[in-house]
C-alpha cells in the first residue's frame, strides 16, 4: 500500500485540494479600493446672466446719409380732438371702446427698471414712474386705475408686441426715434431723458474717451446699445435682456460700464452705492413717449389728451416727486405734428 | 522514458493511475471555475446591493434636490415680502441633500469613467456658485432692489444650463453601472457547468471501465464522487435560478420602478418651476408655460392616463407602489385643474389671484403629488433592497458549497481508484 506510486498519488491529491482551497482564499480577498486622487485643474467660472451677447449683435443701424428718415421726435404725435370722453363711456367703435369691452388695459412694461417700472419685492406689485402714467390712462378709460394687465417685456420685444397687439400700450422708458416712428405711433413726450454712463466709483474713468476698448453694457434692442457702438472711442457693446442684468455684470466685474438713459442709471446706482454717473451732462437726448399701434390714431389722441390733463393738473409733478425724490421741474411741453 | 511510460499506461494499474489523474484534474478545473465564477457573481451582487444600487439612489436624490432648490427659489421669489421660514427651510434642506448626495456619489465613483469624473467636478465647483447667487438675490430682494430678480434669473440659468445636465449625466452613468452589475451578477455559469458535465461523464465512464475489469458492480468511492458532483451541479443550477429571479425582481419591481417614478418626480418639479417662472416673468413667460404643458404631456400623456406615470402604473406588483401611483395620477389631475384656472386668471388680467393660486392651491396639489411619488419610490426601493439582499444571501454560500462538494468528489475518486490500484500490488 505504501508504495512509491501510492505516495505520489496521495501527494498529488493533497496538492490538488490545496490548490483548490488556495484559489478560493485568493478569490475571497478583495482588492484595495483605488483611491488615487484625480488631477485637479481648478478654474473658477464666473456665471453670466442668461442671454448675454458679448460682443453685442447690434440692431440694424438706422439708415444714415441722404434718404435717412428725418423728423422731430418732440413734435411727432397727433393733437387730441375735442374733450376727453367720460371714463367708462368710450365712443362706440373706437380702440378705447374695444379695450373697455375687454375689461383691462394691456400695458407692456419692464419690471427691472428701478424707479420707472419694477417689481417691488415687498408687495409683489409692479410700480414706478411709467407704471403710474399707465394707471392714469386706465383710470381715464375705466374710471378704475387698476384695470390693467401688466405684461413684462424686454426692450427688444417692445415694437413687435405693439405691432401684433399683444399689448395696447408700452410704458417702458421708450425713446421716440425717427426709425421707431415708422413702426409704431408715440404719444407726446412725457419725460425728457438723456444717455449717460454708470461706472464703479474706483474705476478711474473720467470721460467717454476712456471707454475705448472697454466692455459697456446695455439692453439688447435699446437705442442705448446703438449709441454706445457709435461712440468715437469705440467701446465694446455687450447686450443683455434686462437693465438689472447689466448691474449684475458690473458687480461681477464682467463689464466696465453701463450706458443708457440717466433715468435708468440713477435707478441702478440707487441699488449699489459703489457706482456713480460718469458725466455731468448727458451725451444724447432721449425723449420718452408711450408707444401704440401705428393705426390706432384715436387711441394716440386719447392718450395725448390724458397726458395734457396730467401736465396741467399737477399729476405729472406728483408722480415725478414720488419716484425721483426731488422737486419736479416743469413737465416736457406737448408739441404736435398736426 | 517514452517506452517506460508506454509500458506503464499499457498495464492496468498504469491505466488506472492515468484515469485517476484525469478525473482529479477535471474535478479541480470544475471546482476552481465554479468557485471563482460564483465569487465574481457574488462581487457583482454585493455591488448591486451596497454600491451601484445605493449610488443610483444617491445620484437620483442629487438631481431631485437640485431641481427642487430651483423650483423653491423661484416660488419664494413669487410671493411678496420676505420669503417664509418654511420655504427657506425647504431650500436649505435641498442644498444640504444635494451636498450629501454629491459626496456619496463622488466617494463611490472611484472606478467611474473620466466623463463622470468631469461631471462631478462641474457639480462640485458650480454648486457653491449657485448658492452664492441665490444668497445675493435674497439680500437684494430684502433691500427691495430689483437687481435681486436678475441674480435669481442668473442662478436659475446656471442650474438649468449647467448643474442639472451634469447631475443627469451622473445619474445615467450610475444607472448603467447598476445595469451592468445586474447583468454580470445574473450571468449563467456556462464554463463551470460544462466542465462539471464533462467530469461527470468521465466519472461514469471510469465506473463502467472498472465494472468490466473487476466484475464488481459498484465502486463506493467513485459512486460517492459521482453523487457529490451531481449534487454540486444541481445545486449550482438551482442557486442560479434563485439568484436570477431575485435579481430580476430587484430590477423589475425595484430599481426600474424607482427610476420611472424618479423621472416622474423630476417632471413634476420641472413643471412646478415652470408654473412659478411663468408668473415671475409676468407676461413674457410663454416659453415657461409651453414647457409646463410639454412636461405635463410627458408625465401623464395627452389623455392624462398614459405618459411616464401611466407606464409606471402598468408594471408594479406591489400593492403599496400601486396605491402610490394611483394617488399620484389623481394628484396630477387636480393640479392641472388648478393650473388651468390659474392661467385663466393670469391671462384674464387677474395677476394677484393667479399668484395666490400658485402659492396656495397649486402648491398644495404639487406637494401631494411629490409626496405620493416619494412614497412610491420608497416602497419600490424597499423591494429593491429586499430582493438584492435575498440574491446576496443565495450567491454568498454557493462558492463554499461547491468547494465542499468538489472536495468530496475528489476524495471519493482518489479513494475509489486507489483501492483498485492497490489490488495490483
Amino acid at each position: 500500500m505504501t508504495t512509491r506510486r501510492g505516495r505520489a498519488l496521495r501527494w498529488m491529491t493533497a496538492a490538488a485540494v490545496a490548490t483548490l482551497l488556495g484559489a478560493g482564499t485568493a478569490a475571497c480577498s478583495s482588492p484595495a479600493a483605488n483611491a488615487r486622487p484625480r488631477n485637479a485643474r481648478v478654474s473658477a467660472h464666473v456665471p453670466e446672466p442668461q442671454g448675454v451677447q458679448d460682443p453685442a449683435k447690434l440692431p440694424s443701424p438706422p439708415a444714415a446719409g441722404p434718404g435717412a428718415p428725418t423728423c422731430n421726435p418732440y413734435a411727432s404725435s397727433r393733437r387730441p380732438t375735442g374733450a376727453l370722453p367720460a371714463p367708462g363711456q368710450m365712443p362706440a367703435g373706437s380702440t378705447m371702446a374695444r379695450i373697455q369691452a375687454r375689461g383691462t388695459l394691456r400695458v407692456g412694461v419692464d419690471q427691472n427698471t428701478y424707479k420707472f417700472g419694477y417689481r417691488d419685492p415687498a408687495s409683489g406689485q409692479i410700480v414706478g414712474f411709467d407704471i403710474d402714467i399707465a394707471h392714469t390712462i386706465a383710470k381715464a378709460i375705466f374710471g378704475d386705475p387698476n384695470k390693467i394687465q401688466f405684461v413684462s417685456i424686454t426692450a427688444a420685444q417692445r415694437i413687435p408686441d405693439v405691432a401684433n397687439h399683444t399689448v395696447d400700450l408700452v410704458a417702458d422708458t421708450m425713446t421716440v426715434t425717427c426709425d421707431r416712428l415708422r413702426q409704431v405711433a408715440f404719444s407726446t413726450i412725457y419725460y425728457d431723458a438723456g444717455q449717460n454712463v454708470l461706472v464703479r466709483k474706483d474705476s478711474g474713468l473720467t470721460g467717454l474717451a476712456d471707454l475705448g476698448g472697454k466692455k459697456v453694457c446695455a439692453a439688447a434692442g435699446s437705442t442705448s446699445i446703438a449709441n454706445i457702438a457709435a461712440l468715437a472711442s469705440k467701446p465694446v457693446p455687450v447686450a443683455v435682456n434686462d437693465w438689472t442684468d447689466c448691474l449684475v455684470m458690473l458687480q461681477q466685474g464682467q463689464v466696465s460700464a453701463i450706458s443708457t438713459d440717466d433715468t435708468i442709471l440713477r435707478g441702478l446706482a440707487a441699488q449699489d452705492p459703489n457706482t456713480k454717473l460718469l458725466l455731468t451732462t448727458n451725451f444724447t437726448k432721449e425723449p420718452y413717449g408711450l408707444a401704440m399701434d401705428l393705426h390706432a390714431a384715436d387711441l394716440v389722441e386719447f392718450v395725448n389728451g390724458v397726458l395734457a390733463q396730467l401736465r396741467s393738473d399737477g399729476g405729472w409733478a406728483a408722480i415725478y416727486t414720488r419716484w425721483l425724490n426731488s422737486p419736479a421741474p416743469a413737465p416736457p411741453i406737448a408739441q404736435y405734428a398736426n | 522514458m517514452v517506452q517506460r511510460l508506454r509500458a506503464i499506461v499499457r498495464s492496468t494499474p498504469g491505466r488506472l493511475t492515468a484515469a485517476l489523474i484525469a478525473l482529479l484534474l477535471l474535478g479541480i478545473a470544475y471546482g476552481i471555475t465554479a468557485f471563482t465564477g460564483s465569487n465574481e457573481a457574488n462581487a457583482h451582487v454585493l455591488s448591486v446591493q451596497d454600491s451601484s444600487g445605493p449610488l443610483t439612489v444617491s445620484a437620483q436624490s442629487l438631481y431631485r434636490a437640485l431641481s427642487d432648490a430651483d423650483a423653491t427659489a423661484a416660488t419664494a421669489f413669487l410671493s411678496p415680502g420676505a420669503e417664509t421660514a418654511a420655504s427657506r427651510q425647504r431650500y436649505e434642506t435641498d442644498i444640504a441633500a444635494a451636498g450629501t448626495a454629491l459626496a456619496q456619489v463622488t466617494a463611490g465613483a472611484s472606478d467611474a469613467s473620466a466623463i463622470s469624473a468631469q461631471r462631478l467636478d462641474v457639480l462640485a465647483t458650480e454648486l457653491p456658485v449657485y448658492t452664492g447667487l441665490v444668497e445675493t438675490a435674497r439680500t437684494n430682494n430684502r433691500l427691495g432692489y430689483p437687481v435681486g430678480a436678475a441674480y435669481l434669473r442668473e442662478a436659475s440659468g446656471l442650474m438649468r444650463a449647467t448643474l442639472l445636465p451634469a447631475a443627469q449625466d451622473v445619474y445615467s452613468t450610475q444607472t448603467q453601472r447598476l445595469r451592468s452589475d445586474h447583468n454580470a451578477g445574473a450571468r449563467y455559469p456556462y464554463v463551470a457547468v460544462l466542465l462539471g458535465v464533462v467530469a461527470l461523464a468521465a466519472l461514469v465512464f471510469a465506473q463502467r471501465y472498472l465494472t468490466r475489469r473487476t466484475r464488481r458492480l459498484v465502486n463506493p468511492g467513485l459512486a460517492a464522487a459521482t453523487l457529490a458532483l451531481l449534487a454540486a451541479l444541481i445545486y449550482q443550477n438551482v442557486a442560479w435560478f434563485d439568484l436570477h429571479s431575485h435579481l430580476d425582481s430587484a430590477q423589475a419591481d425595484g430599481s426600474s420602478q424607482v427610476q420611472a417614478l424618479a423621472a416622474a418626480r423630476i417632471d413634476a418639479l420641472q413643471a412646478r418651476a415652470d408654473e412659478a417662472l411663468t408668473l415671475v416673468a409676468r407676461g413674457s413667460g410663454g416659453a415657461f408655460e409651453q414647457d409646463f404643458q410639454k412636461t405635463m404631456a410627458d408625465l401623464v400623456g395627452a389623455d392624462g392616463e398614459s405618459g411616464r406615470l401611466g407606464r409606471a402604473a402598468a408594471t408594479p406588483t406591489d400593492p403599496a407602489v400601486r396605491t402610490a401611483i394611483r394617488a399620484a395620477s389623481s394628484d396630477v389631475a387636480a393640479w392641472r385643474k388648478v393650473h388651468t384656472a390659474l392661467r385663466a386668471d393670469d391671462d384674464g388680467g387677474n395677476y394677484p389671484a393667479a399668484v395666490t393660486a400658485a402659492t396656495g392651491s397649486a402648491s398644495d396639489a404639487f406637494t401631494h403629488l411629490d409626496d405620493d411619488l416619494a412614497a412610491g419610490i420608497r416602497a419600490s426601493d424597499a423591494i429593491f433592497t429586499e430582493q438584492a439582499a435575498a440574491a446576496g444571501r443565495t450567491i454568498h454560500i454557493v462558492g463554499i458549497v461547491v468547494v465542499i462538494l468538489t472536495l468530496l468528489t475528489l476524495a471519493g475518486a482518489a479513494i475509489g481508484v486507489q483501492r483498485r490500484i492497490a489490488e495490483y500490488r
